[in-house]
């Protein structure tokens, strides 16, 4: 996947593509009162401080929801479909979108997923994995 | 009559309204489409350009159709132009309201221009830029819709079959409506039978994309006397904002659409049961389960058996989109829904008017943004 699809070159967000090719899945740590967020962001919603760390975060989770594309609606995801995509709420608080990696069985609201980090269509990213 | 807990109510109302034909209009802007609309609603509210003081502009899904643009065809000088950044009707409508109670302006024209069908715009481009969910391949709005469906579903055990009377409810609604784009009956063993275009969203659950215009014309309750249509006064607006986004939790969810319910019971007094009509802006049908119930016509997770039981569908207690809405009438960012408001208020909706309505609400949202809704009646004033 490239062009419109690739969020890699967003300086915001580049610390976590740089950490997945580093083996560390990341979030930002708000210095000052310590949230933890996904998305990224240039400053904290909570207090407005623009002092972020990233660190790592547990790459385990549940999935909160998911949907299973049957239409390519780029070119680009044609040869892919039918794929999943999962909205993950991770044990350490924040919510992660990724492609689900479909297991023996449908997956499922409440399924425990485990995140694999790597380069995926070209684009450092996770993808999850029913656990 | 005002009072400060609701000081815009029967102070403004929609006397005028018009639109072009939905479907394909190959060849036009959206400006034309617009100024196409805006004639047909001021020919029906009795007036002309010349009449008015205020124009505001809804942009289309392309960024084009603002005031600015829409202005240079119509060749007037107002007072008062203005335009969104993106919306619905209702915001657009708002922003009428609150410019006449300021004394900004007192005839408005709204306008709202679409030819994103024959220009083939490109919905399934990333909705928030490039970001983590679009390159898990996270796009089209049945995207995030299906998520916030999936978990309904799994929550509160609601069935396709439950889900699929929206769909299946608009399509009746549209064939009684000769502006309806997709009239072929559509019965629910049907709708089961379409396979999943992003699971759990069927296509009927999604918008249509159509080309045309639509406009109506506000103006104060004093001038609105003496004009030649029943006016449709706007008897209450409340609006609430969700722009945290993705950090606030559970965003798919859009729970602040609650506040905007509160907001609008608490402001105009009234409740659900008061309503003889409900007009819910629905790109997809997701957006009317969670409406209806924020709203509280049914209690939160009630919307699937709420559904079946019929109360939305033709003859039933709370009559829904009875244009067909976005799933079956047209696209137009929910300007239909208005213009349908207000047709079967003043009592002009042919095959398909209600008995007698007087007070309809009309919700709406900006995606995964913010709420908007109105309450729109017959009657000055509407105080319960
Ligand atoms: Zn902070």
């Amino acid at each position: 996947m490239s062009g419109d699809l690739s969020p890699v070159d967003d300086p915001v967000a580049g610390p976590f593509f740089a950490g997945i090719l580093e083996g560390r899945f990341t979030a930002q740590r708000c210095n000052s009162c310590e949230a933890l967020r996904w998305p990224p962001l240039s400053g904290c919603p909570d207090c407005h401080s623009r002092s972020t760390t990233w660190v790592e975060v547990a790459p385990t989770g549940t999935i909160w929801s998911f949907v299973v594309y049957h239409r390519a609606f780029q070119a680009s995801l044609k040869e892919e479909i039918p794929y999943t995509v999962a909205m993950v709420e991770l044990d350490d608080g924040p919510y992660v979108v990724g492609r689900l990696v479909p297991g023996d069985k449908p997956p499922a609201v409440g399924d425990r997923v485990v995140a694999e980090l790597g380069e995926f269509g070209g684009v450092p990213s996770v993808r999850w994995r029913t656990a | 009559m005002a009072s400060s807990r609701n000081p815009i109510a029967g102070q403004a109302a929609i006397v005028g309204i018009g639109h072009t034909v939905q479907g394909e209009l190959p060849g036009r802007s959206v400006e034309e489409n617009a100024v196409d609309a805006a004639l047909l609603a001021l020919a029906d509210a009795g007036l002309s350009v010349d009449d008015l003081d205020g124009l505001i502009g809804c942009k289309s899904v392309q960024g084009q159709g603002n005031d600015v643009t829409v202005g240079q065809l119509l060749g007037r000088n107002l007072p008062y132009v203005q335009s969104l950044d993106y919306g619905t009707c209702n915001f657009s409508l708002h922003l009428a309201v609150m410019a006449i109670v300021s004394g900004l302006a007192s005839t408005i024209l709204l306008t709202y221009g679409a030819n994103a069908r024959t220009a083939k715009f490109d919905f399934g481009k990333p909705m928030y830029g490039a970001d983590m969910a679009s390159a898990a391949g996270l796009v089209h709005i049945s995207g995030r819709a299906g998520l916030a469906l999936q978990r309904h579903k799994a929550l509160y055990g609601t069935t396709d079959e439950q889900f699929g009377m929206l769909a299946v409810g608009q399509r009746q609604w549209a064939q009684k409506n000769p502006n309806a784009i997709f009239r072929t009956p559509m019965t629910m063993a049907d709708y089961l039978a379409e396979p999943y275009m992003v699971e759990p969203l069927r296509r009927s659950d999604v918008t249509m994309i159509s080309d045309g215009g639509v406009a109506v014309v506000v103006t104060t309750a004093e001038r609105a006397r003496n004009l030649p249509q029943q006016p449709v006064y706007v008897s209450g607006i409340a609006e609430h904002a969700g722009v945290r986004g993705e950090h606030n939790p559970e965003n798919l969810m859009r729970p602040w659409l609650k506040d905007s319910a509160k907001a609008i019971w608490s402001t105009t007094g009234l409740t659900p049961a008061d309503m003889d009509a409900v007009y819910i802006q629905d790109p997809t049908a997701v957006w009317s389960l969670q409406m209806l119930e924020y709203y509280g016509f049914c209690g939160l997770g009630e919307g699937g058996p709420f559904l079946a039981e019929g109360h939305t569908l033709p003859g039933g207690d709370l009559p829904l989109n009875t244009h067909g809405g976005q799933l079956s009438e047209s696209y137009t960012w929910g300007w239909m829904h208005m213009v349908e408001a207000v047709r079967q208020l003043r009592g002009q909706a042919g095959e398909r008017q209600l008995a007698d309505p007087k007070v309809a609400l009309y919700a709406s949202s900006h995606g995964f943004l913010k709420a908007a809704a109105s309450v729109l009646s017959t009657e000055e004033s509407v105080a319960a």
